[in-house]
């Protein structure tokens, strides 16, 4: 597609349409949409960049995305944490090579220039001989982040320095995402992020975080084998196999009794509620999710936050799953995405509970994880049906629930609640738009505040 | 004549190794083909009951981190299962719904340079190299090539793997996932 002139957005209206729920598919596909999103919403966004524990001694640092950027988090001498663009001021080439480590500086290997941990130029060969001492190293730092804040530990930056404090950012419902895993005790980074690569859209892994419409039927042979807990349900709705028997789809006990919240610049929240995951989970499982009616998580968490169980999703692309994890999706081109699997543990648990969370982790998500082998072929074929003149001018659906979700505004938190429905992805992609018409702050804020209904 | 020459020339333990060497590497060509025929319930009873199967995650770090290169037992990692899980990833396979492998890709375990590193008696350490080669679909092409190394124990139905490490020569996986056997 076409896209205009700066200033002129009319032609992204059209990209999707939040009356009729339907979405056009060149949004996945489309490079210009997609440098627009880097520009607009990984530029601009608050976004996830890595636990401080991760880091813990001086030195430490971890190299983490920022749209096409890469940020090196780095801890200081003085235990405080600082983002560096990794890239050397003299011409430009990586300062650092490596995913993670520790360092006592970073030289660079074309001409040696070296950069303290905190960024600045120690070091220029030939400073007398080849510059004559004219070259300000002051002058010459690696870059920051234009604001590097830290809620509970987890680390978060942006690249515009007008971006509203990291706080508001988040607003009550991106608070409630992140106490949702940081209250749960004293949380500490499990060494080891796991990362690997599908050829989608970034968008699909990004919405599917609210989507309890797949995995009775994705993850239907991990249910058969127990993986996931399935309600004695059977969906008559007419799953048929290649042979045209009935699939046998079991619901999830869950798919009657969901939550959704709806929170400024597009974070959102949708799953089982709390009490309805209760009634699934064998008790001795009661505590992956009771620990939130504890009285410090509780007073964090308030009256709405602490009745959900899942799945909070921070805009743009860091989902925090039900189990201590992160799952970061990074984009690397309009069909290629990055997933970045981080693991939290609760240092206040047993050895055997922090084992068995372990296994949960390894064995649910991940490329090798009982669930997450099939999303990514549904989300990497998807992407490439975009890619056909005729496919893609079929709409991409957002219609299960439309019009019904009344949101109800309690303790700061737009709600609604619903059987399983596609509120939260049509919220994703109702701010999702917002963003990419590169609008004020303000306007974005005024767009992306939830109404009475959705 | 020949087998007069070999008894006169090569010392006795020598065959031994050299038997040794083949029943081991018989066994990784049978375990191969196991995998590369899909016939992933026999394939799983070639572990033993107490076994581990563990693939870590690998980093690229400063030469100087390298022993932090690999994460650790009881760390994240892509595998980390006992019999029950792989039993269980067997099951899955074979519930018929396991989209990811249906259509089902295609494999090719290619497994080299087989060193016994150490016989206990019971029990052996033995490394190989391994080169995966899958495709799936119309077109995708996985290619995996890394080392492994087992605890091979010697049971009365033969070799059973009583451990395997997996260590992949990736560090960001080039894949969408790892629904194959290593
Ligand atoms: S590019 Fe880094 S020293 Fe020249
Ligand atoms: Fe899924």
């Amino acid at each position: 597609m076409t896209i205009e002139a700066p200033g002129t957005t009319a032609h992204l209206e059209s990209l999707v349409n939040v009356a009729t729920g339907e979405l056009d598919r060149r949004i996945f596909s489309d490079e210009e949409i997609f440098e627009l999103e880097m520009q607009h919403i990984f530029g601009r966004a608050w976004l996830f960049l890595c636990h401080e524990t991760q880091i813990p001694k001086k030195g430490d640092f971890f190299e983490a995305p920022m749209g096409k950027d890469n940020v090196l988090v780095v801890r200081q001498r003085d235990r405080s944490i600082k983002a560096l663009l990794n890239t050397c001021t003299h011409r430009g080439n990586a300062v650092c090579r490596a995913e993670e480590g520790n360092v006592r500086n970073f030289m660079c290997t074309y001409h040696g220039w070296t950069f303290g941990l905190d960024g600045e130029l120690v070091g220029v060969p030939g400073m007398s001989d080849f510059y004559r001492d004219e070259l300000d190293r002051t002058k010459h730092p690696l870059r920051k982040v234009a604001q590097l804040d830290n809620y509970k530990g987890f680390i978060f930056a942006t690249m515009d320095p007008q971006a509203p404090p990291l706080l508001e950012f988040l607003g009550r419902t991106g608070r409630i995402a992140i106490d949702l895993l940081a209250e749960r005790g004293d949380i500490e980074a499990r060494p080891g992020v796991q990362k690997f690569t599908l050829n989608c859209n970034w968008k699909f892994t990004a919405d599917n975080a609210f989507d309890y419409y797949h995995p009775q039927i994705t993850h239907i042979s991990a249910q058969a084998v127990g993986m996931i807990p399935s309600a004695d349900v059977n969906d008559t709705g007419g799953a048929k196999t290649d042979e045209g028997k009935a699939l046998g789809v079991q619901r999830l006990p869950t798919d009657l009794d969901t939550l959704v919240a709806l929170g400024e610049y597009g974070h959102a929240i949708s799953g089982p509620s709390l009490d309805s995951m209760l009634r699934t989970l064998p008790p001795e499982m009661h505590e992956l999710v009771t620990w939130r009616r504890n009285p410090g998580p509780l007073a964090a968490l308030g009256p709405v936050g602490s009745r959900f169980a899942g799945h909070p999703h921070l805009f743009p692309t860091a989902w925090f799953t039900m189990d201590a994890q992160i799952s970061l999706r990074v984009p690397r081109s309009a069909g290629v995405t990055e997933v970045w699997w981080f693991s939290f543990k609760d240092r206040n648990e047993s050895p055997e509970e922090q084992k068995a969370q372990l296994g949960r982790q390894i064995h649910s998500f991940g490329p090798a994880g009982f669930l997450e082998q099939e999303d990514g072929e549904n989300w990497s074929q998807s992407t490439a049906q975009t890619r056909g003149g005729a496919s893609r001018d079929i709409p991409q659906l957002l219609k299960m629930g439309l019009g019904r979700g009344k949101i109800i505004h309690e303790d700061g938190v737009a709600r609604i609640e619903a059987p399983v429905n596609e509120h939260a992805q049509l919220w994703t992609y109702l701010s999702w738009l917002a963003w990419v018409k590169g609008t004020s702050w303000d306007e974005l804020r005024s767009a992306t505040t939830p109404g009475d209904y959705i | 004549m020949a087998t007069a020459h070999l008894e006169t020339t090569i010392a006795p333990e020598k065959i031994a190794a050299m038997y040794l060497q083949y029943e081991v590497e018989q066994f990784y060509t049978h375990e191969a083909a196991l995998l590369d025929h899909q016939r992933f319930e026999e394939w799983v009873d070639l572990f033993t009951d107490d076994t581990a199967y563990f693939m870590p995650i690998r980093r690229t770090v400063p030469r100087r981190n390298l022993s932090r290169e690999f994460t650790q037992p009881g760390e994240m990692a892509f595998f980390d299962d006992d019999k029950a899980t792989l039993v269980g990833r067997v099951q899955k396979l074979g519930t018929g719904t396991a989209w990811a492998e249906d259509p089902p890709s295609r494999t090719r375990h290619l497994v080299t340079n087989v060193r016994i590193i150490e016989d206990l008696g019971t029990e052996l350490t033995v490394e190989t190299c391994f080169h995966l080669y899958r495709t799936r679909l119309k077109s995708e092409i996985d290619e995996w090539i890394g080392r492994r190394e087992d605890v091979l124990r010697r049971t009365e139905e033969g070799f059973r793997i009583a451990r395997r490490d997996i260590y992949l020569d990736q560090t960001v996986l080039l894949s969408q996932n790892l629904s194959n056997f290593f």
